[in-house]
């Protein structure tokens, strides 16, 4: 850390973890109602518990996005954020935002519109934030006059996620019409530009724990960055195929979205280069395995498992059954999850102060390992609910309510491995907020140093 | 290549996705109130869809496939189900499953009668969007786990013009989504009473007092009960409410004529 306001992404990842909590909290009550009979089935019933489960994984992971480029974009572009001030009422209102929509949906307000529920009131919310998040960052390169490819691919992701959010705000008579475009906010956020904000941490991180040359990576930044707009863009499609659209989009929807695994590989590729070429040499080690985890875990669960069912002719069967939830799960954790987990483990020593050596713990590699092993396990759980409901409901004809019965099984199973992963997640919360030391007062000697020349 | 040429490469490839996809989008728009017959969009349509919203309805059902894994599909309920049916269930759900069977319930939502109105209208509508023929075949709240049901049956094409095998191929679509309701397996009643052995008890049916019908013989039995399902109601939980049948009443203008000799035919067959 060399910029003191850089500090302020502390607060962001503090209420991202908080959330992240919460957010599995409710992931396992969801698989407990799974299971069934529901105790609490008018009181909390699924639908609930569901909304609340996915909110807040959005809401917490561009916490973590906003922290993290609040802590890049200094650094990148050698000046102080422009108003710490602003990013803490910023974070304010945005927590304020996100616990009024949790609450919200317990009472029963929402605008009940999938992964977009926020009533319209707090649409705006969040549209008030980004542009105050993007004022600051903006400010901020202006000031620093340094614009770095890195930095530039992160904030342009986090500029577009705010764009690309616009759509939800409108309504349409014609519910096709309401969810070709609800898919402009979800698909061309997760397969879109939230891969760019991925690519830009990503090549942050490799540059910092690798140390290969910053030209190099950014170069091929911009291929990934590419391979991702060409793919995805055209890639909505495989959303469109039966909401009642033109037939063009399935042949259409077929051949892009089955190239949109190339972009997930070549980061994959592109982390495993970084890390041959330099070898593991630097000290936080815990940020190297969530770095590259990230890169490999998203090249399965977005890119292969994505591509496991998005030809037409395979989708036509398994559309809207749990094969959708195993690619969800694992392409988020993947992709988007790994990677905020990467920053933050990344930053922590610098954030409290302490020397990067210092942060290799036991319960932070445990955090680590029992999530992979717990969101493998769940995202094979999911597959195989999913193929077997596939074949006895969709290919068989035989009743939802009795498929479901014979899926009981990996229902349990995906209670057993999602309580792994919850455990490594509670030991991640355990190393953040019990091990890894508090924020410091910067002495005024770490506010004066230079930046790394080539860094 | 250079870190200018992956650039190039970027920015191209970028504004050219976007082009096409902006093109398309339009196009689409041109087309979209033809697929999904937008001129039905009439206000209990969008009331309908506002219910649908309010109520949170996509984070346990699909609906075109889409939204959570919790609950059935709702894409073609209307048609399978008919808004007698749906109506009495939306009131209360508890009446037609239970946990401790199906291990899922649906919490009772405490709609009212105009809301349940527009409710079933919007997803009258759903059913009849142009989907590109999903689903391949009918996807079934409940049913057909017992062998003999409908298990294995093709879909929609029929393997001669014989117009049993004609009858039992509409019999097992949807629509009119006979088989969604009505099992063909002895004692099972999925939601409408079972129709094994229909013929043999259509016959008896017409010759006993309680018969108030204009049926002279099982044939006209069954005809009877698929157009006017109000002529003679059979009492269960899930068959009717207040003495009047919760099948759908329309079949008389849904299907054609032939159709229903079809499907009469059919289920002649099922001694």
């Amino acid at each position: 850390m060399r910029y003191s306001s850089q500090r302020v992404a502390y607060a962001y990842f503090v209420v991202a973890m908080l959330l992240f909590g919460l957010q599995v909290a409710f992931g396992l009550l969801a698989v407990a109602k799974y299971l069934g009979p529901d105790p609490l089935l008018q009181l909390l019933p699924f639908d609930v518990v569901k909304a609340i489960h996915t909110n807040l994984l959005l809401v917490w992971l561009l916490t973590g996005f906003m922290g993290a480029a609040y802590y890049v974009v200094p650094e990148e572009s050698r000046v102080e954020l422009h108003s710490v001030r602003l990013a803490y009422v910023q974070l304010g209102l945005w927590t304020a935002m996100g616990v009024t929509a949790v609450v919200g949906y317990v009472l029963r307000w929402t605008a009940g519109n999938k992964l977009l529920e926020q009533p319209f009131p707090l649409k705006i919310v969040i549209v008030v934030v980004m542009l105050m998040f993007l004022y600051n960052i903006g400010m901020t390169i202006r000031a620093g006059g340094r614009l770095t490819t890195t930095e530039g691919v992160l904030v342009a992701g986090l500029a577009s996620s705010a764009l690309l959010y616009l759509p939800s705000l409108l309504e349409f008579d014609n519910y096709t019409v309401s969810i070709f475009y609800r898919w402009w906010t979800v698909h061309l956020w997760v397969e879109g530009v939230w891969e760019m904000i991925q690519g830009g941490i990503l090549a942050y991180l490799l540059i910092r724990l690798s140390g290969v040359d910053r030209e190099v990576l950014e170069k091929w930044l911009y291929v990934i960055v590419g391979l991702t707009f060409i793919s995805g863009m055209l890639g909505t499609a495989h959303h469109y195929y039966w909401i009642g659209v033109p037939h063009y989009w399935l042949p259409l929807g077929g051949f892009f979205s089955a190239l949109e695994p190339l972009s997930f590989l070549a980061m994959a590729m592109y982390a495993y280069y970084a890390m041959r070429r330099a070898g593991l040499s630097h000290p936080n080690h815990m940020a190297m395995h969530w770095t590259i985890g990230s890169a490999i875990f998203s090249a399965l669960g977005a890119g292969i498992l994505g591509l496991a069912h998005t030809w037409p002719a395979v989708n036509k069967w398994t559309h809207g059954t749990m094969i959708t939830a195993m690619h969800a799960h694992m392409a988020f954790f993947g992709a988007y999850v790994m990677i905020v987990l990467g920053m933050i483990t990344y930053a922590l020593p610098g954030l409290t102060g302490r020397g990067e050596d210092s942060r290799e713990t036991s319960a932070g590699f445990w955090a680590f390992w029992l999530q992979m092993a717990g969101m493998f396990g769940m995202t094979m759980a999911f597959a195989a609910a999913g193929i077997t409901q596939t074949y006895l409901e969709r290919i068989l004809g035989i009743g939802y309510l009795e498929t479901q019965l014979k899926l009981q099984v990996h229902f349990l199973m995906l209670a057993a491995t999602g309580a792994l992963f919850v455990a490594g997640v509670a030991l991640y919360l355990w190393d953040f907020f019990f091990l890894a030391g508090r924020p410091v007062e910067a002495a005024p000697a770490e506010r004066l140093a230079p930046a790394q020349p080539g860094a | 290549m250079t870190k200018r040429g992956t650039r190039a490469f970027f920015v191209a490839s970028t504004l050219l996705s976007a082009l096409v996809f902006v093109a398309l989008t339009i196009d689409s728009h041109r087309k979209i109130p033809g697929l999904t017959n937008a001129a039905a969009i009439d206000a209990s349509v969008i009331a309908g869809k506002n219910v649908w919203h309010r109520n949170n309805c996509i984070n346990c059902h699909t609906l075109l496939g889409e939204g959570a894994y919790y609950a059935p599909d709702l894409t073609q309920i209307a048609t399978q189900r008919g808004s007698a049916y749906l109506r009495e269930f939306l009131k209360d759900p508890s009446r037609f499953y239970s946990e401790e069977r199906d291990r899922r319930l649906m919490p009772t939502l405490g709609l009212s009668d105009a809301d349940i109105t527009a409710l079933i209208a919007f997803l009258g509508w759903v059913s009849k969007i142009d989907t590109q023929g999903w689903p391949p075949r009918p996807i079934l709240v409940k049913g057909s786990a017992v062998p003999g049901a409908n298990v294995g049956g093709p879909a929609a094409s029929p393997a001669s013009s014989d117009p049993i095998e004609l009858g039992r191929v509409a019999f097992n679509s949807t629509p009119p989504g006979c088989s969604a309701c009505h099992s063909i397996a002895p004692g099972v009643n999925i939601v409408g009473p079972t129709l094994s052995g229909i013929a043999a008890t259509a016959s008896g049916r017409v010759r006993e007092g309680a018969y108030h019908g204009q049926a002279k013989d099982a044939a006209g039995y069954i005809r009877e009960s698929i157009l006017d399902p109000n002529a003679h109601v059979l009492a269960g939980p899930t068959f009717s409410a207040g003495g009047r049948s919760l099948m759908p009443s329309d079949y008389g203008q849904t299907l054609k004529p032939e159709q229903v000799d079809q499907i009469v035919a059919y289920l002649l067959t099922l001694k």
